[in-house]
């Protein structure tokens, strides 16, 4: 086991660059997930440390070897793959010792090391089939067995659990992070799922065309995101945003949302007096009912999920966010706002409702940089 | 959706007037070579031979060398296409993995080179191979056979590479195989199919050759084809047509017995990547 360490590293395919001065220190035993949009260079980036992509410029070491220049196969890491890549003229077994074999491991410690790593993923008794004749969990399984028989410096995932459905996907989830825990190889694992992110992760690395756009623990990057982009991505529904002019206030600053003056919470917002803020505000921190910002709304759509809803209502039209898309260009919610509420009443839909919040819950982003404003 | 009778009975007799217009020649031939040569061009004709003379074929191979001449087709076509699935799978496998500048057009280039009737490179080949003194060699023909199957094989098997996932050498490549040492140890094993019908249309591309063993070969009798070998059977005044079509069915054999052999594999091979 080792720690990683990227220096500097671009990738650039003639005038297009995919990746941009990526550098990241990864620690012994350290689960890192890289999260973004399709495109963001995650996936790139990751067949860079694996070798299977050349990188135009920068540095990558695994343990104390710098490996920049090194094929594949001499990196001593191990990859699961977003279709398992398993060979499917060989047997399960086969498919899990071929590393060892290629490495000249001998044919009893080979035996050895399948059956162990067969025994703790549950899929000792398919042993003797072929890849076509498993299940896609089996399949995933086996891809996972393939990279731990190896006993490599370092685990590299790209969107292993993709192929999965939704119950089966939540469920590897989960045995993923314990058998990272279990064996504590150094993984680095790439999704453009924000939830497989927030729940795996010892650090999230986000990602936006080409440039890391934050480093940070899960918690973290969920309570204080960097830049409207991460705010933005993290966090299921995403981030409601509002725009407002920034006008001084006593004792700070204040914008104007609902109607209403709320004074911004974070010491930083008064640099923005006499220019526009984004305020985000997560989905989960609106209530129903009166509190210290109130306001009465016209819900467009109610979801329920049993134990929560979704109440959809449309943003004031001084409050909508002017500034392009707040983080992709399909998304639309700089019209409307999302309010999560825990276990609702059962009032009927398309009555009008009072909804509150806290100003103290909202986040200040600078509507000119989309950087987050503390 | 249920098919309709009228339907159901348009199909069944489409399909049956194909096969007898496919199957007709070679019950025809059968029919030749079993009959006797009096009896060949009698009016009305006769569609089952009242004597089938069953013993034609051991007659043919007793005073015929048509096993020396099979045996030099199976050479020639056993040479050319080894050497063709040499070439054409590095060729093939470069052309659908690596992006190189000019790749397209190379590829285009090789395809191209398909287009040109056989025939028109007979006299060049010629040229050459007078130089390199093989005519008359079985190398010859092994050559100018590659030249025929080169160009459709690396196609055949560029779209066959197409079809398997990168992934699956780069996950060989990770488990610490060499670009070329994937290739051989994980491509060409799943490849299998498809190199089997490749291999097979190559063989077929051979087998069937007159022209090239005509024009390389007539003058060295020990090494002549099983196609160059049977015209000679024709007379210049008399022909024993019964003899000729009980020799053609001895040298459609190997193929028909290997088509039945592959069948499995050959579906496979020609349809893989129709569908995900």
């Amino acid at each position: 086991m080792a720690g990683i360490k990227i220096e500097h590293v671009t990738k650039s395919y003639g005038n297009l660059a995919v990746l941009k001065d990526f550098s990241l220190d990864i620690a012994d035993g350290e689960f890192v997930v890289l999260v973004g949009p399709s495109g963001c260079g995650k996936s790139t980036m990751l067949k860079i440390l694996a070798g299977l992509e050349e990188a135009s410029s920068g540095k990558v070491w695994i343990g104390e070897r710098e490996v920049t220049d090194l094929a594949p196969g001499d990196r001593d890491i191990a990859m699961v793959f977003q279709n398992y890549a398993l060979y499917p003229h060989l047997t399960v077994a086969k498919n899990m010792g071929f590393g060892l074999k290629m490495r000249g491991t001998d044919k009893a410690e080979i035996e050895r090391r399948v059956g162990d790593a067969a025994k703790i993923l549950g899929i000792d008794h398919l042993l003797d089939r072929r890849p076509r004749a498993l299940s896609g969990g089996q399949r995933q399984r086996v891809a996972l067995g393939r990279a731990i028989v190896r006993e490599p410096q370092a685990f590299l995932m790209d969107e292993p659990l993709s192929n999965l459905d939704a119950k089966l996907r939540v469920h590897t989830r989960a045995e993923i992070s314990a058998l990272h825990k279990r064996l504590g190889v150094t993984t680095i694992y790439v999704t453009h799922d924000q939830t497989e992110a927030m729940t795996m992760a010892d650090r999230i690395v986000i990602m936006k065309d080409g440039e890391i756009q934050q480093i940070a623990h899960p918690d973290t990057m969920f309570r204080e995101p960097a830049n409207l982009f991460v705010a933005g991505f993290i966090g299921s529904p995403g981030m409601n945003f509002l725009q407002s002019p920034v006008t001084a206030a006593a004792g700070g600053a204040q914008v104007r949302l609902f109607g209403q003056n709320v004074a911004l919470p974070v010491a930083g917002a008064g640099s923005l007096v006499g220019e526009d803020a984004i305020v985000g505000l997560r989905p989960e921190h609106i209530s129903a009912g009166p509190g210290p910002v109130s306001f009465e709304v016209q819900p467009r759509l109610v979801e329920s999920l049993g134990s929560e809803q979704y109440v959809y209502v449309e943003l004031p039209v001084e409050n909508r966010v002017r500034v392009g898309q707040a983080v992709a260009d399909d998304d639309t919610r700089g019209h409307s706002l999302i309010a999560r509420l825990i276990n609702p009443d059962g009032r009927p839909p398309g009555e009008r409702l009072t909804l509150s919040f806290d100003p103290a819950r909202l986040h200040v982003f600078d509507a000119a940089t989309q950087g987050a404003i503390q | 959706m249920k098919r309709s009778s009228r339907d159901s009975i348009i199909l069944y007799a489409t399909v049956v007037l194909t096969c007898a217009v496919l199957v007709f020649p070679i019950y025809w031939l059968v029919i030749t070579a079993l009959s006797e040569p009096d009896q060949l061009r009698q009016l009305p004709p006769k569609f089952w031979p009242d004597h089938p003379r069953w013993g034609v074929f051991g007659q043919i191979l007793a005073e015929r060398p048509i096993l020396l001449w099979l045996g030099n087709s199976a050479l020639a076509a056993i040479g050319a296409v080894t050497l063709s699935m040499v070439v054409s799978v590095l060729a093939g496998y470069s052309l659908s993995r690596f992006k190189v500048r000019g790749g397209p057009s190379l590829g285009l280039f090789i395809l191209t080179a398909k287009m040109l009737p056989a025939t028109l490179l007979v006299i060049p080949l010629f040229g050459i191979f007078r130089q390199l003194e093989l005519i008359g060699s079985l190398w010859s023909i092994i050559l100018a056979h590659a030249t025929l199957i080169i160009p459709f094989t690396t196609w055949m098997l560029k779209g066959y590479f197409d079809t398997i996932p990168r992934e699956l050498e780069q996950a060989a490549m990770v488990d610490g195989c060499s670009p070329l040492g994937a290739m051989f140890r994980v491509i060409l094993p799943v490849s299998a199919p498809g190199l089997a019908a490749t291999a097979l249309y190559g063989f077929v591309l051979s087998w069937s050759d007159y022209a090239y063993a005509r024009t390389f070969l007539t003058n060295a009798q020990g090494n002549w084809t099983a196609n160059l070998g049977i015209t000679t059977m024709k007379g210049e005044y008399v022909s024993n047509w019964s003899d000729i079509s009980a020799a053609s069915i001895l040298v459609a054999l190997p193929i028909l017995l290997i088509y039945l052999f592959l069948e499995r594999y050959l579906v496979g091979g020609l349809t893989a990547g129709a569908e995900k």
